[in-house]
């Protein structure tokens, strides 16, 4: 007489658990690759952008500094994939021959910035810097 | 003995299906939204090893140029072709030319005044394009850029040569 007979509840629970976790497991790290390349995809496009803006603010004069617009002077097409985005330039005074220049880019509603600051001094207009 | 057989019911196979539907339905979707990532931004060659070592030297011989001569030899200034009279690291003077003539290959040949001093080949690389940029200043900088393959701009960097007092 051949006794035959299925799998029990707890048999089939632990096997769909084990299942579930690995599923979950391998779509968890899908994601989280997949949200850290495009990451690094926009900060790479930002810094494009960032490095950009201060080769241009190196070389305006000391004395002119703060009269500038707020806003980046360079061609922001590199930014177009993290469109929308904003873009601002904030000049401080930390001492009277020296100004702060940080370009700072924000995406992804603002939760996403990207910045980065030059040092100018005061040379005197020799062009040095 | 009677033996009893029996498949699975209607509800079993729909619990199941239910089931598989569901993972089905997170793999379309992530997949879904990869491919729209995927259109959306251009490829990173900035990760790849020989275009950031083309734009590692471009920078260097840019920061130190003296002035861009207009032609030298055989080469001309074009969007194609860079020529750079810049500094060595000894602080003499060397004729740079960047050549993006041929698709997936840059080319950088210096010449120590009529002979050429080196040559380096970069391959399978973008295509690259020269530009000017002007600054406020009235100074000449040199923009560079490069599209990916669906035509989407990945790189656009400027280089601006340091002052030479």
């Amino acid at each position: 007489m051949s006794k035959s007979r299925g799998f029990t509840l707890i048999e089939v629970l632990v096997a769909l658990l084990v299942l579930t976790i690995v599923i979950t497991t391998t779509i968890a790290m899908f994601v989280e690759r997949h949200k850290r390349l495009k990451q690094a995809n926009e900060t790479i496009l930002a810094y494009q952008a960032l490095s950009n803006e201060a080769e241009i603010w190196r070389r305006i004069a000391f004395a002119q500094l703060d009269a500038q617009a707020p806003t980046f002077q360079s061609d922001t097409a590199i930014l177009a994939p993290l469109a929308p985005y904003t873009s601002v330039v904030k000049v401080d005074t930390p001492r009277a021959d020296v100004k702060s220049v940080t370009f700072s880019i924000r995406w992804s509603n603002a939760q996403r910035v990207a910045k980065l600051s030059i040092v100018r001094a005061d040379t005197g207009g020799s062009g040095l810097w | 003995m009677v033996k009893r057989q029996r498949g699975y019911t209607l509800l079993e196979i729909v619990v199941t299906l239910a089931i598989f539907g569901v993972f089905l339905l997170i793999l379309v979707v992530l997949t879904a939204d990869m491919r729209a990532n995927e259109k959306r931004y251009p490829i990173n060659y900035m990760a790849h090893p020989e275009v950031s070592s083309v734009m590692a030297r471009m920078r260097k011989d840019i920061f130190d140029t003296k002035y861009y001569p207009s032609a030298f030899q055989t080469y001309e200034q074009s969007p194609k072709t860079l020529v750079l009279y810049t500094l060595q690291q000894t602080g003499f003077g060397e004729t740079v030319i960047w050549d993006f003539r041929k698709a997936g290959e840059v080319r950088r040949i210096a010449f120590n005044a009529t002979q050429q001093s080196s040559d380096w080949v970069a391959r399978g690389v973008p295509q690259f394009s020269i530009g000017s940029f002007t600054l406020g200043s009235g100074q000449d900088a040199v923009r560079i850029k490069a599209t990916d393959e669906q035509g989407r701009l990945a790189i656009d960097e400027i280089f601006v040569p340091r002052p030479h007092d």
